[in-house]
């Protein structure tokens, strides 16, 4: 799985999977921190559709982290001031650049959230369609 | 008379410091910061809005610390920002990805996806609800309850459900009946206001940029303005949409990666397409009308805020001497609230020495005059 659909569903997703996948790993490898969990910022670059072009919307706090696995660097960032979750998110993150064996049993459970995911979504869809506006054309005189 | 350089009042800020803490405190009312969070949405994403910086927990703090006043609130979040390093860009965020919340069209009834309410203000009656006097912990899970339990899934609402990510927008209907102008990516780079000062002519983005960090009451008042006859626009709102927009980031070393980005979370933002009107001069001066567009995205739900970015946009594509709402350097430098309620506060810090030079000047002119007047007498 890649990094984009794993984080998506690792943020999005029940923090106890990020925690239960962390500890499996510091459990049976040496994980070395390098930069412990800090606040930072990161500039947001959006597209406006009027003509187009680029700007800047403002910037949003985040967390980073980053461990190293033999040679492998995992960086772990999520929004807010989530340390615990950074430092497991980089930590998954070094474990998947080094491949190691674990990682290949994690997509299972990955794609297992995916779907209860997609529930929840579905469910607030489902709420804000209600508020969906069926028109009747008035009587005309 | 000499001036007379003075020190002191240490102890008097010092005292007034403690009285502004018995202020808040006097009542023996702990505000927890998570009630602001979670019961002051509107203050929370006006202060994120104006602050420029998205994170509703500090926020809340900075509303807690200001006794809810938003001008010092967001004066203490920019202060923090400025302490915070700046460790990312991310990747281009695109409102066609919006997770929609929100969604309605004023100018076409049957936009596709449908006119969508979402969570407004508009159709209540602006009654005082008393109820809320007596509202409980127990009144609101139960309330809670019976939400989530009404909008449980059944099978058939699975197979019904339509997609709220990826709603087409009104524009590209326009731009496929050539209504619209159609228009090419631009992918360059963005110019960074608070990295680099404002010089005129602006550029595109840094008016973007410091319209979505205006103060909302100096934006939407400029708009007004413009809509009142100070000015020469007659939008329409195209579309307006809330929703949660996903962020991402490129791996330092792995740039362009889409696969491969770091997903971090999502924020809420509103995004507004203008209407505009206009009469252009086609060949052998035949006139036609076209459509143009004023764009508004901000931070949180602030729709009034959005609307008037909107109308601030297409008013500063288009200069115009005649209305100080189509003035660049007249919108751009006096809509930031901490460079304009910091301008205007400053006015209560001691200026000793520069009135006393005021009160000189005046006694001076006033006895020049007054021996003027007695010599002229004598005269």
């Amino acid at each position: 799985m890649k990094r984009k659909e794993r984080t998506e569903i690792l943020i999005q997703g029940s923090s106890t999977i990020a925690k239960d996948f962390a500890k499996e790993i510091e459990m049976r490898y040496t994980v070395t921190v390098i930069q412990q969990p800090e606040n930072g910022l990161v500039l947001l670059k959006a597209r406006e559709t009027a003509k187009k072009s680029l700007f800047y919307l403002g910037e949003i706090l985040v967390t980073e982290c980053k461990v190293q696995i033999y040679d492998s660097i995992g960086i772990g960032i999520v929004k807010g001031h989530q340390e615990e979750l950074a430092y497991c998110l980089a930590v998954i993150d070094a474990a998947y650049q080094a491949d190691l064996l674990e990682t290949r049993v994690w997509s299972h459970i990955l794609e297992k959230e995916k779907e209860n995911i997609q529930k929840n979504r579905q469910e607030l869809q489902q709420s804000i369609l209600r508020t969906k506006v069926s028109f009747e054309t008035m009587d005309v005189q | 008379m000499g001036y007379v350089a003075v020190k002191g009042g240490t102890q008097a800020i010092e005292e007034s410091i403690k009285r502004l803490k018995y202020e808040r405190l006097q009542k023996g009312t702990v505000l927890d910061v998570h009630t602001i969070e979670d019961g002051m949405r509107g203050l929370i994403d006006q202060v994120m809005s104006e602050s420029s910086l998205y994170d509703q927990s500090l926020a809340a703090i900075a509303i807690k610390q200001a006794e809810g006043n938003p001008e010092e609130a967001v004066f203490l979040l920019r202060a923090y920002r400025s302490t915070l390093p700046r460790k990312h860009v991310s990747r281009i965020i695109s409102s066609e990805d919006m997770q929609v919340e929100r969604r309605i069209s004023a100018s076409f009834k049957d936009i596709p996806g449908g006119q969508i309410l979402g969570a407004t203000t508009d159709y209540t009656h602006r009654l005082l609800d008393w109820e809320l006097e007596k509202e409980t912990e127990e009144s609101i899970q139960d309330w809670l309850h019976a939400y989530h339990a009404e909008n449980r899934l059944t099978e058939y609402d699975q197979k019904q459900m339509s997609e709220l990510s990826n709603l087409p927008k009104v524009l590209d209907y326009l731009r496929s009946e050539g209504l619209l102008q159609s228009c090419e990516n631009n992918d360059l780079n963005p110019e960074d206001v608070t990295r680099k000062s404002l010089e005129f002519p602006s550029k595109r983005s840094e008016r973007l940029q410091i319209l979505t960090r205006g103060q909302t009451g100096a934006v939407t008042s400029l708009a007004y303005a413009v809509i009142r006859g100070y000015g020469a626009l007659h939008p329409t709102v195209g579309e307006l949409r809330v929703g949660q927009l996903p962020v991402y980031l490129d791996h330092p070393l792995d740039i362009g990666q889409e696969e491969d980005s770091y997903y971090i979370g999502d924020f809420q933002a509103t995004e507004v397409e203008m209407l505009m009107p206009v009469t252009v001069e086609k060949e052998r001066g035949k006139k036609e009308m076209e459509f143009e567009i004023g764009y508004g995205l901000c931070f949180g739900q602030n729709e009034t805020k959005a609307i008037a970015i909107g109308i601030l946009d297409n008013c500063l594509e288009n200069p115009n001497t005649d209305f100080p709402s189509q003035n660049e350097e007249f919108v751009l430098y006096h809509i930031d609230s901490v460079e304009s309620t910091g301008f205007i506060s400053h006015l209560k810090m001691p200026h000793y020495v520069t009135f006393q030079s005021k009160l000189d000047s005046i006694r001076k002119t006033k006895e020049k005059a007054s021996v003027g007047a007695v010599g002229g007498g004598n005269e």
